[in-house]
């Protein structure tokens, strides 16, 4: 569905992703993980558009490389941000209905906003100003306005970042509802390792921009290379 | 006396109300694409001398239809003007400071341009409406009151514009996060140029209500430029509401001091509560820090 082949980003000296290449299936959930500075974030910033680089990504075979983030979010491909992203001085409802508008290929719907509302258990807090938010709801909030475009993807980037446990659980059952009930394909980058093992079919593990590893989560996660990547190597 | 005050206050409403729709304009594009437009003045004196042309015209010698074809006109330079001489330096780096090199250029190409096209002496529009309400010695002329009409429903409209449109919405969306605003769907380089387009309008729509009463001359946005600067910088950058207080602000102390000190005091008062606002409060009335 989504398959980026060679993917090479510089910025001056600089190489963020070295000659990256991975396939997500339709309908899977898809972890990335790494560390700090590994270009992750940096891989969905080329993903929807908003830097250019060399290599190729094909959405449902088609080429998107070269098109500008707001045709990218039509073609289905939406993604939130680690720090949430709102707009502070629209209401609850306006900023998910901001989604629907402008990035949904069928126009705004009332009842889609209706819906999203409901499914990110926003809806008594529809008409607070976003700026009033704590921060699960302004998290909830970004995953509803990303969903009000109707996507195919969406790529969550470190969603559970900063939550405390039961957040998490309450993200983690979100995700996966989006998943299974919606048919949206996840794309999620994660340092939970907990959270990316119960979550994903599938693991990549870059670091430096270079692909580490890539299969079963459980296999990944127990794999040498990984282990030495996150924990340093062995010192005997 | 009385009606020496009154007079002050009812010029400093009228003024504070032009400058504010005009500084709304200037306050909606630094707040959406933090960039700073020199060549803003010289968009208000364009609106004066497309008016002044208008006028020329027997068959347009009305405000109605001055103000119906001098909009559309102000609308698709502004676009234009953004798309090619603006929106490609956004790519670059550096490019606010290349924004600013170009607009001011803008400016004196323009400036000249209606030099040499209508030559240097000032030209005048007729009033709106002519007349006054007259109660003693209070005199209040129908054109005063035509231009704060019309400046405060140009500021109305706009306001409606924003909140209940669907531009609007991708305008305030761009204003508050901008690659939030681009993820889920919203052009931002239409909205760029949609944003230089409107605050073009509105201050061309000032020039043609000012020139009634202060002339076009070639060279005059100069003096509404820095106006409009020290109100969005005393409003606090980006602040649509305080940039509208601001605006009567400054028109009400431009009318007391040009009334006790004379016309000459009236832009050193304004710098000087301008540096003294900053000093104090360097984010200005209703700005925010970052």
């Amino acid at each position: 569905m989504l398959k980026m082949t060679n993917v090479t980003k510089k910025f001056g000296e600089l190489t963020a992703v070295n000659n990256l290449s991975f396939e997500v299936e339709q309908g899977q959930v898809f972890g990335i993980a790494g560390p700090n500075g590994a270009g992750k974030s940096t891989l969905y910033n080329l993903i929807t558009g908003l830097y250019p680089f060399e290599g190729s990504v094909t959405f449902n075979n088609g080429e998107i490389r070269g098109l500008p983030p707001h045709q990218i979010a039509k073609l289905g491909i939406s993604r939130t941000f680690q720090i949430p992203q709102t707009f502070p001085s629209l209401s609850v409802e306006k900023s998910i209905g901001v989604g629907s508008h402008f990035g949904s290929r069928d126009g705004f719907e009332h009842d889609y906003v209706e819906k999203i509302l409901r499914f990110v258990n926003l809806i008594d807090k529809r008409d607070s100003s976003t700026g009033q938010l704590n921060l699960l709801d302004k998290k909830m909030l970004m995953i509803g306005a990303a969903l009000a475009t109707k996507p195919r993807v969406l790529m969550l980037d470190e969603p559970m970042a900063g939550s405390n446990a039961k957040e998490i659980m309450k993200l983690m059952n979100l995700v996966q509802r989006i998943n299974r009930e919606m048919g949206i394909t996840i794309i999620i980058i994660e340092h939970f390792m907990k959270v990316l093992t119960e979550l994903t079919e599938k693991l990549l593990i870059i670091e430096t921009g270079t692909e580490v590893c890539c299969g079963n989560p459980v296999d990944v996660t127990s794999d040498p290379r990984v282990i030495e990547c996150y924990l340093g190597g062995n010192n005997d | 006396m009385l009606i020496e005050i009154m007079d002050v206050i009812i010029s400093g409403l009228i003024n504070g109300s032009v400058y504010a729709l005009m500084a709304v304009g200037l306050t909606l594009i630094y707040g959406v694409s933090k960039a700073f437009n020199f060549a803003y003045g010289s968009f208000y004196s364009m609106g004066g001398y497309i008016a002044f042309l208008l006028f020329g015209v027997a068959y347009f010698k009305n405000y109605l239809v001055v103000f119906c074809l001098a909009a559309p006109v102000l609308l698709v330079f502004g676009f234009f003007i953004e798309k090619l001489l603006v929106a490609p330096l956004r790519k670059r780096d550096d490019w606010e400071i290349k924004v600013m090199m170009i607009t001011l250029g803008l400016a004196l190409f323009l400036d000249n341009s209606y030099q040499v096209v209508f030559g240097a002496r000032m030209k005048s529009l007729p009033s709106i409406l002519e007349g006054a309400f007259e109660v003693g010695d209070f005199i209040l002329s129908y054109q005063d009151v035509v231009i704060f009409v019309l400046s405060i429903g140009g500021i109305l409209l706009f306001r409606w514009f924003l909140n209940n449109t669907r531009t609007g919405m991708s305008v305030r969306a761009v204003a508050q996060n901008p690659a939030g605003a681009q993820i889920v769907g919203i052009p931002k380089e239409f909205v760029f140029a949609a944003t230089f387009a409107i605050s073009t309008v509105m201050v061309g729509m000032g020039g043609i209500l000012l020139a009634q009463k202060y002339f076009v001359t070639p060279g005059g946005g100069w003096n509404i430029l820095i106006k409009a600067w020290v109100i969005t910088a005393f409003g606090g950058m980006g602040s649509i509401k305080g940039g509208l207080y601001a605006a009567f602000i400054v028109g009400m102390l431009e009318a007391f001091v040009g009334w006790q000190f004379g016309m000459n005091w009236t832009l050193i008062a304004l710098f000087a509560v301008l540096l003294t606002t900053l000093a104090i409060r360097p984010q200005g009335l209703m700005g925010k820090w970052g």
